[in-house]
C-alpha cells in the first residue's frame, strides 16, 4: 500500500490539507450527455423502486406471487382456488404420536336399530381424550325401524353445541342408505350359524359404503367402533395409535351375570391362521364363508380373545390374520391402497375377517393386543333369557317356600306363646322359691352351727358346705316348682 | 499499477450496483414483511368462486379448537344412477392417474359436452421429477380453466400426489411394456387408482369415469353415450392413430388389450399357476387365446353393439359409483391371477356386477 501513497508517489510532499486529487489520473470534463444519462439513471432507480414496492408490498396485487410459487409446488396442502384442492398424500401417513402432529382421524360407526345404545355411545364420545377437533365422525344408518336417526341427529347437535369448547368434533356426516336387509337384528337371528355368511356380506357392504363416502385425502387414520361397546378406556385411540401399526385391534370381552361365570371372550373374529383352517378353506366352495365361533367349522385357530391374561402387559402385541370389527384402528393408507371389507368370499372370509386377510395380502401389519381389553355390552341370548326365567321362577318358588315356612313358625309361636309366658313366670317363681329356700337354710345353719361342726371333721369340707347346701336347696326348690307345674298342668288338662 | 486507490474509486458512483442493491433490499424487505403471502390471497378470493362441495371447505386450513362444524345428513338412497344422467343432474367423477401431462388430453376433456358443473375431476401424480413437471403443467391448465368462463369451469378439482414411489422411473413406452416390469408397474398403478378413488368418491357421485392421461381423442358425448347403456361397467374400444410408414397415410391400430372375454386356455393356465403369478394380455410368450375386444371392431357405424367382458382395460371406463361403493377396487395383488383393471372386473363380478364392452365405440390413445 505504502508505495501507492499519494504523498510519496512522485516526490511531492504529502498534502494533509484534505485536498485529494491524484495528479496522474485523468479527469474528463463531464459532458451534457453524461449528465443527462445520470439524471435518467436516478429517475430509473426511483421508478424501479416504486414499481417494486407496488408489486410486492402494495396490498391487493394478486398476480405476482405465482411467479414465486414455482418452488413451493408440492410442499403442503395448497389452495389454488376454492374449487381446486391439492393434497400430498405423503403428509397423511399416520405416525405413533398423531395427536401431536394434528393427524386427522375418521371415526366410522355403522348403525342399525341402535336407538337404545346411542346414549352409551355418546358418553364414550364425550370421554375420548384424542383432540375432538381432529376427529371426523361418520355414521351410516341403514334399514332402521326405530328412532335411531332422529335420536342420533339430536344427540350430535347437542354434542356440537356443548358448552365445553373442547367437546365438539370435526366434520360430522350421517349417511343414510337402506340395503333391504332381511336379517333380523335380534341376538338369536344375528348370531345363528345359517344367517352368518349373508349377514356378514351385508355388514361388509354397509361398511364399504360408509368408508368410501367419507374418507378424504386429509385423513391419516380410520377408527372403526361398534355402537354397543360398554366399557373402554378413554385413551383407547392414543393407546392403539402408539403401536404405530397399520391395523390394530384390542381384545374384546363381555361381562356376564354371575351364574354364567362373570365374564366371557366376545369377539372371536380376531385370530391367527392355522393349518387346519387353510386346509378347510381349500376344501370349501368358492362362495363359502368361514365364520369363527361355531361348531360347524372347527378351525383350531388361536383366538386373541382366549389369550387374555387380566394381569398381562397391555402393550403386548400378537400377529393376527383375521380381525374383529368392534374396535379397529387402521392407518388411512391401508384403505387408500384398496383394502376394504369384502362383501364376497375373499379367501373364504368376509367382512372384518376378510379385511384382515386382505390387509395381510398387501403386506400391511395386522396386530392384536391380547391383554388390552374393552368390554362389549352383554345382551342375553334367547337361551340365556329362558335360563334366567327359569332361575327367576326358581327364586320365586324358593321365596314363596321360605315365606310359607316363616308363616308356619309364626303360627306355631302364636299358638304356644302362652306357655312361653308361663315358663317365664314359673322361672321367676322358681327363683323366688330358691331364694327363700337359701335364706331358710342360712338361718338353719346359723342355728345348727355347732352340731354341724361336729359332723364335719375337716376344714376343707367345711368350706364346701355352703354351696352344697345351696345346691341342695335349689334342687329342693326345683322339685317344688315341678310339683307346682304338674299341678298346673293337671289343672289345665281338664 | 501506479494509479492511487481509494478516493478515486469513491468518486465514481456505480449506478448499476446501486440499482441492484436497492432492488435486493426491496426484495428482502418484501419477504421479511409477509412470509406467508399466498394464504390471504386465496381466502380473499373465495367469495367469487363457485361453492365447492361442502365437505372440502374446511379441510385444508388447520382447525381451531372451539369450531363447531354442523351435523350434515346425506341420503344415499336419493342418489340416482340412470341412463339419462344429464336430465337427472347426476354428478360424475372423472379420475385420471397421470404421469405425464398431454395438452391433447386436457383439450379433449374441455370438449366433453356433459355439463361441467356436474363434473368433478380427480388426478393423482407420482412424486418424481416427471410427476412434478406434470403437476405444474396440470395446475396451470386447471387454474386457467377454473378462472375462465363460468360454463367451462368444473365443479371441483382434486390434485393428489402419491405417497409411494413408482417402481419404474421411466415412463417410456418400450420400458413400460416389458413383461417382467408389468406386475410391479400395474400393482403401483392399482394403488394409485385406489388412493384416488377412495379419497374422492363423494356422497352424491353417481358415475365414475376412469380416463387415462394419454387418451387424447374421444367423442364429446362420451359420458352420455356410455351411460345410456345403463351398465355397471362399460368400456369403449381404445385405439391409436399413427401414420402408416409404408403408405404414409394416417391409420389406426388397436391399443388396449385388457378388455377380453375369457378362454379355456387362460383358465387352464391360471389353474396351473402359483398363487402370486399373473396372466398378462398382449404378450407373445403368454398366449391366452382370449377373445380380445380390440379385434372385435368391425363396423364403424354400429357404435352401440355390446359385448360382455371378463376383463376390462382402464384407458376409458365408465363405472356406476355403487360398484365402487360396494368395495370393488383395483387389486394391487394377484386376484384370481389378475391385477389392476382386469382384477377389478373380476372383483366386480364377485360382487354381482358384470362388465360390458363397446367394440365399435372408439377412443384414441396418444402416439409416442
Amino acid at each position: 500500500m505504502s508505495r501507492h501513497h499519494p504523498g510519496v508517489s512522485n516526490g511531492y510532499p504529502r498534502d494533509d490539507g484534505g485536498l485529494d486529487f491524484a495528479p496522474h489520473s485523468f479527469h474528463p470534463r463531464t459532458s451534457p450527455a453524461t449528465r443527462r444519462r445520470r439524471k435518467l439513471m436516478k429517475l430509473g432507480i426511483i421508478i424501479a423502486a416504486t414499481v417494486l414496492f407496488g408489486l410486492f408490498v402494495w396490498p391487493g396485487n394478486l398476480s405476482l406471487p405465482s411467479i414465486f410459487s414455482f418452488g413451493l409446488v408440492g410442499s403442503t396442502t395448497e389452495i389454488l382456488m376454492d374449487t381446486v384442492r391439492y393434497y400430498d398424500l405423503s403428509n397423511v401417513q399416520g405416525t405413533a404420536r398423531g395427536w401431536e402432529r394434528e393427524e386427522r382421524i375418521l371415526l366410522c360407526v355403522p348403525l342399525r336399530d341402535a336407538e337404545p345404545h346411542l346414549p352409551m355411545m355418546f358418553s364414550h364420545l364425550r370421554n375420548l381424550t384424542y383432540p375432538h377437533h381432529l376427529m371426523d365422525l361418520a355414521f351410516l344408518v341403514s334399514d332402521s325401524k326405530d328412532r335411531t336417526l332422529e335420536l342420533l341427529v339430536e344427540m350430535l347437535e347437542d354434542l356440537q353445541a356443548h358448552e365445553d369448547p373442547k367437546q365438539p368434533y370435526g366434520e360430522i356426516s350421517i349417511i343414510e342408505k337402506d340395503f333391504g336387509q332381511k336379517v333380523n337384528q335380534d341376538v338369536e337371528s344375528r348370531h345363528g350359524f345359517a344367517a352368518q355368511a349373508s349377514r356378514r356380506k351385508l355388514m361388509a357392504q354397509a361398511r364399504n359404503w360408509l368408508l368410501s363416502a367419507t374418507l378424504r385425502p386429509y385423513h391419516s387414520w380410520v377408527y372403526w367402533r361398534d355402537v354397543d361397546v360398554e366399557t373402554a378406556p378413554f385413551t383407547i385411540v392414543e393407546d392403539l395409535m402408539r403401536h404405530n401399526k397399520d391395523v390394530i385391534v384390542p381384545n374384546v370381552w363381555r361381562p356376564l351375570p354371575d351364574w354364567l361365570g362373570g365374564e366371557q371372550p366376545y369377539d372371536l373374529n380376531s385370530w391367527q391362521e392355522s393349518e387346519t383352517a387353510l386346509a378347510l378353506a381349500d376344501s370349501l366352495d368358492e362362495d363359502a364363508v368361514i365364520v369363527e365361533g361355531y361348531a360347524e367349522y372347527a378351525t383350531w385357530r388361536p383366538h386373541l380373545a382366549y389369550l387374555r391374561d387380566p394381569y398381562g402387559d397391555p402393550d403386548m402385541e400378537m400377529e393376527i390374520d383375521g380381525v374383529g370389527g368392534v374396535s379397529i384402528l387402521a392407518k388411512a393408507r391401508v384403505f387408500r391402497s384398496g383394502v376394504h371389507f369384502p362383501a364376497f368370499s375373499f379367501e373364504k372370509h368376509a367382512e372384518t375377517e376378510g379385511f384382515g386377510k386382505m390387509a395381510k395380502r398387501m403386506q400391511f401389519s395386522v396386530i392384536g393386543l391380547p391383554h388390552y381389553t374393552i368390554w362389549h355390552l352383554y345382551e342375553p341370548s334367547v337361551d340365556d333369557i329362558k335360563h334366567m326365567e327359569e332361575m327367576e321362577q326358581e327364586r320365586l318358588a324358593k321365596e314363596a317356600e321360605e315365606q310359607e315356612k316363616a308363616e308356619k313358625e309364626k303360627k306355631i309361636k302364636e299358638q304356644f306363646g302362652d306357655t312361653n309366658g308361663q315358663w317365664e313366670k314359673d322361672k321367676s317363681e322358681l327363683q323366688n322359691i330358691a331364694k327363700q329356700a337359701s335364706a331358710d337354710q342360712k338361718s338353719d345353719s346359723k342355728k345348727n352351727s355347732k352340731p354341724r361342726d361336729e359332723d364335719e371333721t375337716s376344714a376343707d369340707s367345711q368350706k364346701q358346705t355352703s354351696p352344697k347346701s345351696k345346691k341342695g336347696s335349689a334342687e329342693n326348690g326345683a322339685k317344688a316348682a315341678d310339683k307346682k307345674k304338674k299341678g298346673n298342668a293337671a289343672k289345665e288338662e281338664p | 499499477m501506479a494509479r492511487p486507490m481509494g478516493p478515486v474509486r469513491l468518486r465514481r458512483t456505480n449506478y448499476v450496483t446501486l440499482t441492484i442493491g436497492a432492488f435486493l433490499c426491496l426484495f428482502i424487505l418484501y419477504f421479511l414483511a409477509n412470509p406467508g403471502s399466498d394464504v390471504p390471497i386465496s381466502t380473499s378470493r373465495s367469495p367469487h368462486a363457485n361453492p365447492p362441495p361442502s365437505r372440502k371447505s374446511s379441510a385444508s386450513k388447520a382447525k381451531l379448537i372451539g369450531e363447531r362444524p354442523p351435523v350434515r345428513r346425506f341420503n344415499l338412497n336419493n342418489v340416482t344412477i340412470t341412463p339419462d344422467p344429464v336430465q337427472n343432474r347426476e354428478a360424475i367423477l372423472i379420475l385420471t392417474p397421470m404421469a405425464r401431462f398431454y395438452q391433447g388430453y386436457w383439450d379433449n376433456l374441455m370438449k366433453l359436452d356433459y355439463p361441467h358443473d356436474l363434473i368433478s375431476l380427480g388426478f393423482i401424480l407420482p412424486k418424481t421429477k416427471e410427476g412434478n413437471a406434470a403437476t405444474a403443467a396440470l395446475q396451470a391448465q386447471v387454474t386457467k380453466t377454473q378462472k375462465g368462463p363460468l360454463n367451462n369451469r368444473f365443479r371441483s378439482v382434486v390434485i393428489e400426489r402419491q405417497d409411494f414411489d413408482p417402481p419404474i422411473v421411466s415412463q417410456d413406452e418400450g420400458e413400460r411394456h416389458k413383461m417382467e416390469n408389468q406386475k410391479a408397474r400395474r400393482a403401483s398403478m392399482s394403488r394409485a387408482r385406489n388412493s384416488l378413488l377412495f379419497t374422492t368418491l363423494g356422497v352424491d357421485t353417481s358415475w365414475v369415469l376412469w380416463l387415462d392421461a394419454d387418451i387424447i381423442e374421444t367423442p364429446p358425448s362420451l359420458i352420455q353415450d356410455l351411460a345410456a347403456h345403463d351398465k355397471p361397467l362399460i368400456v369403449p374400444n381404445c385405439y391409436q392413430r399413427y401414420t402408416d410408414p409404408e403408405t404414409g397415410k394416417p391409420a389406426e391400430r388397436p391399443y388396449d388389450f385388457n378388455s377380453w372375454q375369457d378362454s379355456p386356455t387362460a383358465q387352464e393356465m391360471a389353474a396351473n399357476m402359483g398363487p402370486d403369478d399373473i396372466i398378462l394380455e398382449g404378450y407373445r410368450e403368454m398366449a391366452t387365446y382370449r377373445s380380445l375386444m380390440a379385434y372385435m371392431a368391425d363396423q364403424e357405424d354400429e357404435r352401440h353393439v355390446e359385448v360382455s367382458l371378463d376383463g376390462v382395460g382402464g384407458t376409458a371406463l365408465l363405472v356406476k359409483a355403487d360398484v365402487h361403493r360396494d368395495g370393488a377396487m383395483f387389486p394391487p395383488f394377484p386376484f384370481y391371477h389378475l391385477i389392476e383393471t382386469e382384477g377389478f372386473a373380476k372383483m366386480a363380478k364377485r360382487l354381482g356386477w358384470s362388465a360390458t364392452g363397446l367394440p365399435n365405440y372408439k377412443v384414441y390413445h396418444y402416439n409416442e
